[in-house]
C-alpha cells in the first residue's frame, strides 16, 4: 500500500507540475487574454479544451457506475450530455461568436439593451456556475481524501486551494492550454483499463465492440436470477422521465455560460462549428466507453464475486468494503454472497476497475490523476464563468464603467479566489449528492439561459421585457418544480426534480414570447444586429439590406 | 461594400436553415425517437445489443458526432459557394469585437 500511495502521488505531482507550468507560461497580460484567451485557438485545441471543460468528476467518476446501476435508464445521460452539443452548436455557438463580446450576459445585456436583464443573467450565471462547481470540489475531495488517505473535507480544501490558485493566476488563456493538457490525461486515465479489461474479458482490444456481446449474455443472467433484465428500458422510472431528463441534459448543456464562453475563444463562425464538431468527437471517446465500463464491471461482479464464498472473495473487495463504497453482507447467512447481497455505489465503477482487473500501480495512479484532471479542469471553467459575470458584467458594465483594466483584473482574480473558498466552504458539507447538485445546475440553465439565448438570436421581436419576464419565470418554475418533486412529492407523468428543465423551459419560452408580444418592438439598430447574425462575418446586413464585406475592412 | 441581391442573401440563409432542420431531425430519431419506441425496437439485435440499448450507447452519439462533422463541412461548401473568404471573416472579426 505505501508503494502505492508513492506510486499515485508522484504521478499527480507530476500532472500538477505540469498544469501549473502551463498556465505560467501563458499568464494573462490582457483583459481580453484573461476571459477569451485573445480569441486565438485555433479548433482542434479549442475542443480538447471544451472537452475538459465539460467532463466533470461526474462524467469521470460516475457517469458508468450510474449506468451500470440503472441500466438502460442511465443512457439518458449518456444521449443528453453528447446531444446538446447539437443545439449549441447549430443554434447558438457561431452567431454569438459573430456577435463578438466576453460574456453571456453581456450578450443579453447589449443584445436587449438593458442593464435589468444583464445584472439578471449576471445572478443567473453565478447562481449556476456556483451549484456546478460545489459538486467539482466535492468531487475532487473524494478523490484526494481516497488518495492521501486522509478526511475528505482535508481534500475539498486542498483542492479549492489549488483551483483558486491557477484559475486566478492563468485566466482563461492560461485555462485553455492547461485544459488541453488535462483532456490528453483524463481521457488516457479513461481509456487504459477499459481496454484492458475488455482484453481480459473477451480478448478483443476494442471494448466498444466487444461488450454487445456481454450485455446479452447478462440478460440471459438476469433472467436466471429473476430480476429485470439489464437492459429492460424504464425500469427505474417512466418513458417521460427519461425523455424529460434527456431534454434537461441537452438544453442545459447549450445554455451552460462556462460552454458558451468557450467559443467566444476562437477566431471566426467557421472556427465555431469546427469547435462544437472536435469537441463532440473528444468527448464522444470518453462516452462511448462509460457504458462499457459499466457492462465489463457489472459482469465481472455477477460471474466472479457473487457465488463466490464470503471468505473467499478477492482481495480488492475488502478495500472498498472499508471505505463503505461497498456492501457484501451475506444476509441469508449461507456463506455464499448472492448478487442481490453486494451493494455497490456508483462511485467506484471506474475507480476500482484498475483494481478488479489488477492493473497494476501505475494504472491505479494515473486514473486517480485522470480524475483529479476532470474536477479541476471544470472548477477551473467555472470560476471564470463566475469571475466575469461579477468583475465584467456586474462591475465594470454596469458599477464602474470608468475602472482601468489593471483594476479589472484584480477584481477579477479576487472573486475567483472569494467564489472558490466559498464554494469549498459549502462542499464541505454538500446539499446533496454529486450527481444530483450536477442535475440542478443543468436544470437551471435549461430553464433560464436556453430560452432568453435561442429567442435572443433567432427571434428579432424578444425585447427587453419579454427577456426579463423569461429569465426570472423560467428560474421561478424549475426551482419550484425541484423543490415540490424533491420534498413535496409532487409530479407529472413521473417527471422527478432531474426532469424539472423541461418545465422551466416551457414557461420561459412562453413568458418570453408572449410578454415580448405585448410590449413594444425592440430598436431598428438591435433588429439589424440581429438579422446579422444570420450571415457569416463577411456579409453585413443593414438598412434592410445584405452588403458584402470585400476587403475585409474592419469597420462597416 | 458591394449590395448583395436580396434573391442570393435569402437563399444563403435558407440553405443553411434547411440543413440545420435535416440535421435536427436526425439527430432528434436516434435520440428521442428511439426511446419512444424502446419496446418494440428491443426484438431487434446488433452486435450483440438489443437495438434500443446499442442507440442509446453507441448510436446516438455517433450520429451526433457524424452530423456535427456533415454541418461543419457543408457550412464551409455553401461559404465557398457564395464567395465568403474565411480570412477576411478572420479580419472583419478581430476588428469587429467590441474590446474593452
Amino acid at each position: 500500500m505505501d508503494t502505492q500511495f508513492l506510486v499515485s502521488l508522484s504521478i499527480i505531482l507530476a500532472t500538477f507540475a505540469l498544469y501549473i507550468g502551463i498556465a505560467i507560461y501563458n499568464k494573462a497580460k490582457e483583459t481580453s487574454e484573461f476571459y477569451v484567451a485573445g480569441r486565438g485557438v485555433p479548433p482542434i485545441f479549442n475542443g480538447m479544451a471544451i472537452g475538459a471543460d465539460w467532463m466533470s468528476a461526474a462524467s469521470f467518476i460516475g457517469m458508468a457506475g450510474t449506468i451500470m446501476l440503472l441500466g438502460y435508464d442511465g443512457l439518458a445521460y449518456i444521449m443528453g450530455w453528447t446531444g446538446g452539443y447539437l443545439l449549441l452548436t447549430f443554434l447558438l455557438a457561431p452567431q454569438l461568436r459573430k456577435y463578438g463580446r466576453y460574456t453571456v450576459p453581456e450578450f443579453i445585456g447589449d443584445r436587449f439593451d438593458s442593464h435589468t436583464a444583464r445584472i439578471l443573467a449576471a445572478i443567473c450565471t453565478i447562481i449556476i456556475s456556483f451549484t456546478y462547481s460545489i459538486g467539482q470540489l466535492s468531487g475532487s475531495g473524494v478523490v484526494i481524501g481516497r488518495l492521501f488517505e486522509i478526511d475528505a473535507k482535508i481534500g475539498t480544501m486542498i483542492g479549492a486551494v489549488l483551483i483558486a490558485f491557477y484559475a486566478a493566476f492563468g485566466g482563461m488563456k492560461g485555462i485553455t492550454w492547461t485544459q488541453v493538457a488535462q483532456y490528453i490525461i483524463l481521457i488516457i486515465a479513461y481509456l487504459i483499463p477499459v481496454i484492458f479489461m475488455s482484453l481480459q474479458l473477451t480478448g478483443n482490444p476494442m471494448p466498444w465492440i466487444s461488450y454487445g456481446e456481454l450485455v446479452g449474455k447478462m440478460g440471459e443472467l438476469d433472467r436466471e436470477l429473476g430480476i429485470s433484465e439489464y437492459f429492460a428500458p424504464f425500469t427505474n422510472g417512466t418513458k417521460w422521465q427519461f425523455l424529460a431528463l434527456m431534454f434537461t441534459l441537452m438544453a442545459g448543456t447549450a445554455g451552460l455560460p462556462h460552454v458558451i464562453v468557450r467559443f467566444y475563444t476562437v477566431s471566426t463562425m467557421k472556427a465555431a462549428r469546427w469547435s462544437g464538431a472536435w469537441a463532440l468527437l473528444f468527448i464522444g471517446l470518453l462516452y462511448l466507453s462509460a457504458p462499457a465500463y459499466a457492462a465489463f464491471s457489472r459482469f465481472i461482479l455477477m460471474t466472479q464475486v457473487a457465488g463466490s464464498k464470503i471468505a473467499e472473495l478477492p482481495a480488492w473487495t475488502k478495500t472498498w468494503v472499508d471505505t463503505g463504497k461497498l456492501q457484501v453482507a451475506d444476509d441469508n447467512g449461507d456463506g455464499v454472497l448472492q448478487w442481490n447481497e453486494l451493494i455497490i455505489s456508483n462511485d467506484i465503477v471506474v475507480m476500482a476497475t484498475p483494481e478488479i482487473a489488477n492493473l497494476g500501480m501505475f494504472v491505479i495512479g494515473l486514473v486517480a490523476a485522470g480524475a483529479m484532471a476532470a474536477a479541476l479542469s471544470t472548477a477551473g471553467g467555472l470560476m471564470i464563468a463566475i469571475s466575469s459575470a461579477f468583475a465584467h458584467d456586474i462591475f465594470y458594465r454596469v458599477l464602474k464603467p470608468n475602472s482601468t483594466e489593471k483594476t479589472r483584473l484584480s477584481v477579477a482574480r479576487w472573486s475567483i479566489v472569494i467564489a472558490t473558498l466559498l464554494a469549498g466552504l459549502i462542499a464541505l458539507n454538500p446539499p446533496g449528492a454529486i450527481t444530483q447538485i450536477v442535475a440542478w445546475a443543468f436544470a437551471l440553465a435549461t430553464g433560464t439561459f436556453f430560452p432568453a439565448l435561442v429567442l435572443g438570436v433567432w427571434w428579432k421581436r424578444s425585447n427587453s421585457q419579454g427577456v426579463i419576464a423569461g429569465l426570472l419565470v423560467g428560474l421561478g418554475v424549475t426551482l419550484a418544480y425541484i423543490f415540490a418533486a424533491k420534498y413535496g412529492g409532487f409530479t407529472i407523468l413521473g417527471i422527478i426534480d432531474t426532469g424539472a428543465g423541461v418545465f422551466g423551459a416551457a414557461a420561459a419560452f412562453a413568458a418570453n414570447i408572449a410578454v415580448s408580444l405585448m410590449t413594444a418592438a425592440p430598436s431598428q439598430k438591435i433588429q439589424e444586429e440581429v438579422m446579422d447574425l444570420r450571415y457569416p462575418e463577411q456579409m453585413v446586413y443593414k438598412d434592410g439590406e445584405v452588403w458584402m464585406n470585400e476587403d475585409g475592412s474592419k469597420s462597416v | 461594400m458591394k449590395k448583395i441581391d436580396k434573391k442570393a442573401a435569402d437563399s444563403y440563409f435558407r440553405e443553411k436553415t434547411r440543413n440545420m432542420i435535416i440535421y435536427f431531425a436526425i439527430g432528434f430519431l436516434a435520440s428521442f425517437g428511439v426511446v419512444f419506441f424502446a419496446e418494440p425496437l428491443s426484438d431487434i439485435t446488433i452486435n450483440g445489443f438489443p437495438f434500443h440499448y446499442f442507440m442509446g450507447a453507441q448510436g446516438a452519439v455517433l450520429t451526433f458526432i457524424i452530423l456535427l462533422f456533415v454541418n461543419a463541412k457543408m457550412g464551409d461548401a455553401i461559404d465557398r459557394k457564395y464567395g465568403i473568404d474565411e480570412n477576411k471573416n478572420e479580419q472583419i472579426s478581430s476588428g469587429k469585437v467590441l474590446d474593452h
